[in-house]
């Protein structure tokens, strides 16, 4: 291929291409349903595209497409690994929107260079929205990571989600749901129920909906994966968000689910405005949301995050972001900034011209070798020359994208909807709720990583040392099979946070996708044990399945022993690399120790719950002999994906030697990605990680250890009698049953006080005519706060005209004489001001 | 023959629209306020044919505008006097003051 970053493009496209074939499949099918009955054209084109019953054509097409796209991403991958080109990556992009005019003589310099490097991009200076692709070894990696997971849950799905390919699907939740709540009644629609079958809820089987919904997440996060802005990252992130609601609310006639796609959307939504206060910045003062550019513009080559001064000689060619606190060497501006009148007072960072620099961390007038050269530096700051952000903005901008962050990856105090959202169907929680779209945060933090801010780097290590402590103690008491698993999905996006906030770049991303594996592979286990077990979700009613699914409970061991960092499965070689990263900085900032506890405690926590889960699951007696007598081992298109989930799990980040986890191959390819600002910032935490890692590692396996035997203890050494797992615990306990109660704080401080507020203005303005007037009453009630604020209001304007036309009118006699008179005078009048005027 | 100034012309155009601000204002007969009109827009001819003949630049524009008036006023008169031959249909009178029905 001319250009192999296309391949890339292509294997994008592929699932929107079964989502539009999808889509118009299923249009044409409701448009001819009028004409079932009567044949012709129109009718056979209803029973072509479906009929009554829910085609699986659909799905297979849309399975094809992704396995198409799983193929064309492990083949860009070793294509990507074998040449990754001079540039290091392999990137293209086009304008979308122009606001600007095209700047159209580059400058000389580019020009050369150009001359001497052809694969070099020829320069844009003006502001465009953009569409374009970047393939560096990060983006590599994960797509190849998203579209084998994605194929194998595709697979999953044809067997989980067999029900919906009926013609008539009875959905008892909704039932049971609606009667819970005419109960206890809250706020919502009453449930419908199809006519004829009180009590029952029937409805049309959604096979091929769940499929469309499926192809258009897995494009989503594919472009969201190779986007090269922060602009087209934006549109993806909200695509897959609004793929997120529609799975959650896939089963959305209960009330349960409609209310998690609900919170799920409006809880997204508090971070995605701050990602796009961030985006606001970017474009504003940098005028590009290239994400290589923003992170090429803002620097300077001065100084180290902590204040030290750069050595020149150890780092010639990299970009480093600046040290606000000294700006100034020895008086005098040493690097060059602005006027600082023009842009203020405070703290600046620089932003470099885009125009007159290369694209590939080579030599720049002013830079490097050559930086004492006399390179002029223009007063005024557009977009092709210098020009400075207040370190204020700077830091907002971090924040507002980390915002961003937060909120799909799910982190503390935006947690609150991933466990909600194990409403959707299993398999969306494994691809989209734990595999794929939660770790978009964590991926964007990554590709952002020299935007933000050492306040910023910080703020997100102890978001995410907050969130990966809080949800793992949440996790260990929870009952639902999905939930704990929810929860350890929030920890372990924690851990990821925590690493790229304390540096551990290529720590977090390996993470990243280690974690992916195992935990789609816990997930559909989960969901096949769910199948098996009818629906069955709560682990205090399993026990004893491992006979009747021995698959599933040996892949599901296999995950479990990943995520629980076992040795030489693949979650040990990136959480050992993560609590190595955390240990460096923890040591070296005592005052941060915490980032570093906190996770090594957290290690045990998480052996814990995942063995609590696997015992309480699978080991044993049956606790539930109905549950037990049911349960049946998930057909082969099932389990052949665990399988192969499991195999990756253990597999995926294998280096040789086997046995140190800094030899990850994986995390050898993550780490030509790595951005050049991370080596700097953190040199010195590096070699304190390396300098404790052995001891780290002991530690960590020790305590993750000492966490399995502990549960092995309750749960496994003997079964704890279904008694003892009903019966309510202690305060600590009810404490972490009810998640700290961040529902509850939300609930009272946000949610209740609104809707107070709106009963209030709905209370204000209650007319007789809105409501029922009371039997027996003679007038209706007057309306009560209304009649003097919006609608008096405009009643007093209606009114003011009214009572000036009432005195105006006495003007008009009808009488000629007077108006003759009227306007004589009024012309003699006229005449002498203009006179008196004209003197 | 003397020469005449500006001024007579001027004392005449006033007096002139002075009868007929007068005469509008005075009658109580339709037809009388309609002679008032033509007073009036006579003074005004009166004006514009003195400052055509005494303005280096108004040569002819003057006249041609004292032409139109003229033609306007024949116009003007025209319509009116349907006016008060309707009015007179309707009301068996002239008078200006009987016509306020549309007084607010």
């Amino acid at each position: 291929m001319e250009v192999p970053g296309r391949l890339y493009v292509v294997a994008t496209l592929l699932p929107l291409a079964a989502f539009v074939l999808l889509l118009a499949g299923g249009g044409v099918r409701a448009a001819c349903r009028p004409y079932r009955r009567e044949g012709g054209f129109c009718g056979t084109l209803y029973w072509v595209c479906g009929g009554d019953k829910p085609l699986r054509t659909g799905a297979y097409l849309a399975t094809a497409c992704m396995a198409a796209a799983a193929v064309l991403g492990v083949l860009g991958l070793v294509w990507f690994l074998d040449n990754p080109g001079v540039t290091g990556r392999w990137a293209e992009r086009t304008d979308w929107v122009r606001v600007g005019p095209r700047d159209t003589a580059p400058p000389p310099v580019w020009e050369q260079q150009r001359a001497a490097n052809p694969e070099l991009p020829a320069p844009r200076t003006a502001l465009a929205l953009e569409l374009g692709y970047k393939i560096d070894h990060l983006t590599a990696v994960a797509f190849a990571m998203v579209t084998v997971v994605g194929t194998l849950i595709f697979l999953f799905s044809i067997g989980y989600m067999r029900d919906e390919a009926e013609e008539v699907v009875e959905d008892h939740e909704v039932d049971r749901q609606a009667s819970r709540e005419r109960e206890r009644p809250e706020d919502g629609p009453p449930v419908a129920h199809a006519p004829g079958s009180p009590g029952h809820f029937h409805r049309r089987g959604r096979f091929g909906r769940f499929f469309l919904y499926l192809s258009l997440f897995a494009f989503s996060m594919l472009n969201l994966l190779i986007a090269d802005n922060l602009f087209q990252v934006f549109v993806s992130w909200e695509l897959v968000g609004a793929c997120s609601f529609f799975l959650i609310g896939f089963y959305y006639e209960r009330p349960s689910a409609s209310r998690a796609a609900n919170k799920a959307f409006i809880v997204n939504r508090v971070g995605d405005a701050g990602f796009l206060v961030g985006i606001l910045v970017a474009w504003t003062y940098c005028g590009t949301l290239n994400i290589e550019e923003l992170t090429r513009r803002v620097r300077s080559p001065d100084h180290g995050v902590h204040g030290a001064k750069r050595d020149p000689a150890q780092y010639p060619d990299q970009l480093i972001r600046a040290n606000p606190a000294e700006p100034y060497v020895d008086g005098t501006p040493k690097f060059a900034l602005p006027p600082v009148k023009e842009f203020g007072t405070g703290s600046h960072l620089v932003l470099m011209p885009l125009a007159a620099e290369d694209p590939d961390h080579v030599h720049t007038p002013g830079y490097g070798p050559h930086r004492d050269s006399n390179f002029p530096v223009p007063a005024r700051a557009d977009l092709t020359t210098y020009g400075a952000i207040p370190y204020a903005l700077f830091v907002v901008m971090g924040l507002g994208i980390f915002l961003g962050c937060v909120g799909k990856s799910a982190q503390v105090p935006l947690h609150t909807w991933l466990p909600d959202a194990m409403e959707g169907p299993t398999p969306v929680s494994a691809l989209i709720h734990a595999a794929t779209m939660v770790a978009a945060g964590v991926y964007l933090v990554g590709r952002c990583f020299p935007l933000f801010a050492p306040e910023v780097l910080l703020v997100v290590a102890y978001v995410g040392a907050v969130t990966l402590f809080v949800s793992a103690t949440i996790a260990l008491v929870q009952t639902d099979i999905k939930r704990i698993l929810a929860y350890s999905t929030c920890s372990q996006l924690g851990f990821m946070m925590l690493a790229l906030g304390v540096g551990g770049w290529v720590a977090g991303l390996l993470h990243l996708i280690t974690h992916a594996f195992f935990k789609a592979l816990l997930f559909l286990c989960a969901g096949s044990v769910i199948h098996g077990c009818h629906h069955e979700q709560d682990v205090r009613r399993m026990g004893g399945l491992r006979r009747k699914m021995p698959v599933t409970a040996f892949t599901m061991l296999v995950g479990v022993l990943a995520i629980s960092g076992a040795p030489l499965f693949s979650g040990w070689y990136s959480k050992d690399q993560v609590l190595a990263a955390a240990a460096g900085y923890g040591l070296d900032h005592r005052r941060h120790l915490a980032l570093f506890v906190l996770p090594l405690v957290t290690a045990a926590l998480t052996a814990f719950y995942m063995f609590r889960l696997w015992f309480l699951t699978f080991a044993g007696p049956p606790r539930d002999a109905d549950v037990h007598h049911h349960a049946h081992e998930s057909p082969a298109v099932m389990t052949l994906p665990l399988i192969v989930l499991a195999l990756f799990s253990v597999g995926v980040a294998w280096g040789w030697p086997l046995w140190d986890a800094d030899a990850s191959y994986l995390g050898h390819v993550l780490a030509r990605a790595e951005p050049a600002a991370v080596a700097v910032e953190f040199a010195a935490e590096r070699l304190t990680a390396h300098h404790y890692h052995l001891a780290v590692e002991a530690a960590a396996l020790g305590l993750a250890l000492l966490g399995a035997g502990v549960a092995w203890w309750y749960f496994g050494r003997r079964q704890p009698a279904a008694v003892e797992l009903w019966r309510p615990g202690p305060g600590w306990y009810r404490f972490l049953a009810g998640k700290w109660y961040f529902d509850e704080a939300y609930d009272a401080a946000l949610v209740r006080p609104t809707v107070a507020l709106a009963k209030g203005a709905a209370a204000a303005d209650k007319r007789s005519a809105d409501g029922p007037t009371p039997p027996g009453a003679a007038e209706p009630p007057p309306r009560r706060f209304d009649l003097f604020t919006l609608d008096g209001l405009l009643n007093a304007v209606g009114q003011a005209f009214d009572a000036v036309g009432r005195v105006l009118r006495g003007a008009q006699t009808g009488r000629l004489r007077t108006y003759v008179a009227a306007l004589a005078l009024t012309a003699v009048v006229a005449l002498g001001i203009l006179t008196a005027l004209a003197k | 023959m003397s020469e005449l100034g500006l001024q007579p012309f001027m004392i005449l155009s006033a007096f002139l629209f002075a009868c007929g601000v007068v005469c509008v204002a005075t009658k109580r007969n339709a037809v009388g306020v309609l002679m008032g009109v033509e007073l009036i827009l006579n003074a005004a001819n009166v004006n514009l044919v003195a400052f055509a003949r005494f303005s280096p630049t108004f040569r002819l524009d003057g006249q041609v505008f004292a032409l139109l008036v003229v033609v306007l006023a024949a116009a003007e008169a025209a319509v009116a006097l349907a006016i008060i031959l309707n009015f007179y249909n309707n009301h068996a009178t002239v008078d200006v003051d009987e016509a306020d029905e549309l007084k607010g």
